[in-house]
């Protein structure tokens, strides 16, 4: 059986170009891959040159004018996606034929994808690098070096990215655009709230000096909202579920029904 | 939808494009898994698995079980329930040590100098896949949190004891007998650090010592069977499909 399916889906790649376009995917990959990888040899050189006193001229040059450079590019590329998106939306879902929607879920995976590589990027990379850094340079400002790129930068491209996931979910495909998934809302609206919370933890770091211990509860907020990255649970039992159903005839069987849990 | 003519698509197309999604969907999720859960466990219990001078005989042991089975917990609900594979424990377990080791080497050795045998990552492989087995073989949420939540507790620390033995060796050091772990800590001097010789271990453990370990391990067992239960819960939760008219 899975030697018949594997020639089967050779045979197919041969002739058919399939529903994902990977041109999009490996640019998505490489796009990330290479701009984290810049930003980490950025730090590497102008951490430790430039950015050890907030009060040094050198600082301002490095770390204060990255943060503005950010922080305008960020406004840009939100509004613009957004925009783009909602503009170009489809009007008559009604008239998305299956191949069609079929289609626009691969490129919807492409766009989560994305979604997932700005949170590893920003999340587990640059968030637990701040542990570090911290633990080796005292903060004298809240736009440290390493906050510069964790706070101001990785969380908002995973904000962006997420933003524009949702969207494109939301204006092209049909079964989120009939209504709001309240999975797909968890799983970005939650980490994007800790953005926000970034408010509490910097009121709290000048508020009293404490110990860098990173299990304060002080930080907690940021763990809340961390725990809604399983909404993506409920999101792809959403997107599985719909699959099943455009693929069920061709395959001459019905969705098989979520099973019961045991205890 | 039930509608959809076979025509639509052939079955070749079908199996291709489920491998292809198949692949996609493993990289996400762990991607977002690994973000989620790592924020969480580095925040929770960050502290005592960044250092080898924090990995001491009682907080160590019972802290780190407990807060990382949670995200095991419920994924295994969501992966067993929804999708029947059994491995939701040990995929976010390779997750979080994909996350902290990549750190420990590129960011912690990378970029502040610390050396690795003093920054690296206490595994939970063991307990993962002790939670995994348990769950295919008895397909039961209750027996998984009360046999597979204690061994959780249980394993965590032999688990982890062939890194950890040779730093747990004596030696004098100024006069004092500490062990190579201090001695790092000692020199790798942190900013969260105190201006005096502090041992993390506080108390009676080094009279007590050969005691302390198992008890911390029963009674992080113990608290992991609660957390198994709790978090099971939030995998229910979150695993909801539900669709709202209004936001």
């Amino acid at each position: 059986m899975a030697a018949s399916s594997s020639a089967i889906s050779r045979a197919v790649t041969a002739e058919q170009p399939g529903f994902l376009n990977h041109r999009n995917l490996w640019l998505v990959v490489a796009g990330f891959t290479f701009f984290n990888l810049f930003v980490r040899w950025y730090e590497e050189v102008y951490g430790w040159s430039a950015g050890l006193d907030a009060f040094a001229p050198e600082f301002k040059t490095y770390w204060m004018n990255f943060l503005y450079t950010e922080w305008v590019l960020e406004i840009v590329f939100f509004s613009y996606i957004g925009a783009y998106l909602w503009k170009t939306r489809t009007r008559d879902m009604d008239a998305v034929t299956p191949r069609e929607e079929m289609h626009r879920h691969f490129h919807h995976f492409v766009w989560l994808l994305a979604y997932g590589m700005a949170i590893y990027w920003g999340a587990s990379f640059y968030t637990e690098q701040d542990g570090t850094w911290h633990q080796t340079v005292i903060r004298d400002t809240d736009f440290t070096p390493s906050h510069v790129i964790e706070f101001y930068m990785s969380y908002p491209i995973y904000i962006i990215t997420g933003w524009g996931a949702f969207m494109y979910a939301r204006t092209r495909i049909p079964m989120f655009s009939k209504g709001v998934s309240l999975p797909y809302l968890v799983v970005v609206v939650g980490p994007f709230m800790i953005l926000p919370n970034v408010g509490l933890n910097e009121w709290g770091h000048t508020f009293w000096w404490m110990e860098e211990l990173f299990v304060a509860p002080l930080h907690y907020g940021f763990v809340f909202f961390g725990w809604m990255a399983l909404g993506l649970c409920g999101l792809l039992s959403q997107i599985f579920e719909r699959i099943s159903e455009l693929a069920g005839p061709a395959l001459g069987t019905a969705p098989a029904p979520a099973s019961k849990a045991s205890y | 939808m039930s509608s959809l003519s076979p025509t639509v698509f052939t079955k070749a197309e079908i199996i291709q494009a489920s491998r292809t999604a198949d692949w996609l969907i493993l990289v996400f999720a762990f991607l977002v898994f690994t973000g989620g859960f790592h924020v969480h466990a580095m925040l929770t219990m960050g502290d005592w698995d960044f250092w080898t001078d924090w990995k001491d005989r009682r907080l160590w042991v019972t802290v780190t079980p407990i807060m990382c089975i949670t995200f095991p917990a419920a994924v295994q609900y969501w992966m067993w329930d929804k999708l029947r594979l059994p491995l939701g424990a040990t995929f976010t377990i390779l997750g979080l040590l994909f996350g902290e080791w990549v750190n420990r080497y590129f960011n912690f050795w990378g970029w502040t100098y610390f050396p690795i045998n003093f920054v690296w990552a206490a595994t939970l492989v063991p307990g993962a896949i002790i939670l995994d087995v348990i769950l295919l073989w008895s397909k039961s949420f209750l027996i998984t949190a009360v046999i597979g939540g204690l061994a959780f507790g249980l394993i965590f620390y032999p688990g982890n004891w062939s890194m950890l033995a040779v730093l747990h060796q004596p030696v004098e050091y100024n006069g004092m007998v500490m062990t190579i772990a201090d001695i790092q800590g000692y020199h790798y001097v942190r900013t969260g650090t105190p201006e005096y010789i502090r041992f993390v271990e506080k108390g009676t453990l080094r009279t007590f010592g050969k005691d302390v370990v198992p008890v911390s391990a029963f009674f992080s067992g113990f608290i992991c069977i609660l957390i198994y239960f709790i978090w099971h819960f939030f995998g229910r939760w979150y695993s909801t499909t539900r669709f709202i008219d209004q936001y």
